[in-house]
């Protein structure tokens, strides 16, 4: 009868479709490629951002603030030392968030400038900025859009029974955070010809 | 008049209760939010759902875009709406490209050619291998030389067809098609012996039970687990099946005569299924769409690259 009993429990609890470790490694792995999309597509802005101040400053002398200001703020992007660990630290994600998002708003600001000067926006190396960055600017919404599914997928995975007994007495892993939206930095900077 | 005295009444209970006036504005929240633009059906490599090209423009394209694919293995695919319905060019587009899997899985080698009608709004979408020979910026310069000038004339048919024929030479070389791309059958081999592995340590509990339970969960398991990740004939299924019988008879008595089992209390034999190979267990569905003879996409992969115009 206990015998009985076991087995029963143990099939019950096979077909519970396992403890969900391998579930929960596979989804972490999947925020950590998630993440690694997101790191690629703000590295590619930043790496635009020093042929396009030297691009606007031929043209638009009088703009050194603006130009400074999206100078400064992709220097302070470039000095924070990312690292996989951003990812289970939730101040760290904050303040790459809060950097990558000064930089998003001074190059918007840069971007409305621009509009006063019709020669900037006629030269052709111009307008080949504007679309790379474009389209880096989408990438960024399109990697970020994604790691938050992967985040909300972990999430959900560490917390549903048994996987929370699972990662309690196992794994360990903690909550990650999802980018918030913030004022200004979802929108790529809407750029007219 | 009896209608507005119930209604009065109605609002008279809201006002003196809160718990009402809160179950109220719940449900009001529980309202599904008002729903996004649905993404439309994939009919064929040219989409006209906004009508904007002639019946020749459509099937001459098709064609040429059907054999661009049988020499290049790429996919490109144009999608006309005739409006976005207030959605996000760029977020549309995206998903559209998610829902279609446009490209062959691996060398994400899609492209989608969207162009609202409406909002004058057109965007190429460039999967993600095709980044390198398409990148944002030859994406707009088609969109803002080739296109656009053409658009803004009305020629619509010699809009898409120089806007399709300029992204056929963009990629052009970037991919050659292979003879054989089915890629069924390939399965991790490492997924099959953890399900080989969990599906002994399940016989051995059921013929725990009963000997006769274990031969059978043998006979049926084995044929199932084997034809479930490689293609096995009639023939082969009775031989599986066979010795699937045997070794639910044999397998518990391995064990029970180096008699782990039956040592009292909760010694199990092993120790070693915790997580056996669930949780990878969703990787069957659809990963094979090539090589078939309507169209479909093969499961390219997008990153948002490529670039946005109006006309």
């Amino acid at each position: 009868m206990k015998k009985l009993l076991y087995s029963i429990a143990v099939i019950l609890l096979l077909s519970a479709s396992g403890c969900g470790y391998n579930t929960i490694q596979a989804n972490e792995e999947a925020v950590k490629a998630a993440w690694g999309d997101v790191e690629s597509s703000y590295q590619r802005r930043s790496d635009l951002i020093p042929n396009l101040v030297e691009v606007v400053k031929g043209y638009a002398k009088h703009e050194s603030e603006t130009l400074q200001a999206v100078t400064e703020a992709r220097a302070k992007v470039g000095s924070m030392q990312v690292t996989k660990d951003v990812l289970n630290n939730p101040q760290a994600f904050q303040q790459f968030q809060e950097a990558q998002g000064s930089l998003s708003s001074a190059l918007s600001r840069l971007m409305v400038v621009v509009e006063q000067y019709p020669d900037l926006k006629a030269n052709q190396n111009f307008q080949d900025l504007q679309n790379q960055l474009e389209g880096t600017e989408n990438r960024i919404n399109v990697a970020r859009t994604r790691y938050n599914k992967a985040v909300e997928i972990f999430n959900t995975s560490i917390r549903i029974f048994p996987n929370n007994l699972t990662n309690k007495l196992l794994l360990h892993l903690s909550l990650k955070e999802p980018f918030k939206a913030e004022a200004g930095a979802e929108k790529a900077p809407k750029v007219q010809f | 008049m009896a209608r507005s005295r119930k209604i009065c009444a109605f609002q008279r209970v809201l006002q003196r209760s809160p718990t009402m006036l809160l179950l109220v504005a719940c449900l009001v929240c529980l309202a599904p939010p008002a729903s996004a633009l649905e993404v439309p059906k994939l009919q064929g490599r040219v989409n006209d759902y906004a009508g904007m090209m002639s019946p020749e423009t459509i099937s001459g394209l098709e064609a040429e875009l059907r054999n661009f694919e049988a020499t290049d293995s790429t996919q490109i695919v144009v999608l006309t709406i005739p409006s976005l319905q207030g959605e996000g060019l760029e977020g549309f587009s995206i998903r559209v490209a998610e829902a279609w899997k446009i490209g062959q899985k691996v060398k994400d080698n899609g492209v989608i050619f969207l162009v609202s009608k409406e909002e004058r709004k057109m965007r190429i979408e460039v999967g993600r291998g095709l980044e390198g020979r398409l990148t944002d910026l030859m994406a707009g310069r088609i969109i803002n030389l080739v296109v656009k000038p053409r658009f803004k004339r009305g020629d619509f048919n010699g809009g898409f067809t120089a806007g399709i024929h300029a992204i056929m030479d963009g990629t052009r070389g970037e991919f050659k098609a292979e003879d054989n791309q089915k890629t069924s059958g390939k399965h991790a081999p490492s997924e099959f012996f953890s399900f080989l592995i969990f599906a002994m340590v399940f016989i051995l509990v059921v013929s725990n039970i009963s000997r006769i339970f274990g031969a059978v969960a043998g006979a049926a398991g084995l044929p199932l687990l084997v034809s479930s990740f490689f293609s096995v004939g009639g023939l082969g299924l009775i031989i599986l099946g066979a010795l699937g019988l045997v070794s639910g008879l044999v397998l518990p008595l391995l064990f029970s005569s180096a008699g782990s089992f039956r040592r009292g209390g909760t010694s199990w034999p092993g120790g070693g299924f915790y997580g056996g190979g669930f949780g990878s267990g969703g990787g069957f569905s659809g990963s094979d769409f090539g090589g078939s003879s309507d169209f479909g996409g093969g499961g390219g992969d997008f990153g948002g690259g490529g670039a946005s115009g109006d006309w």
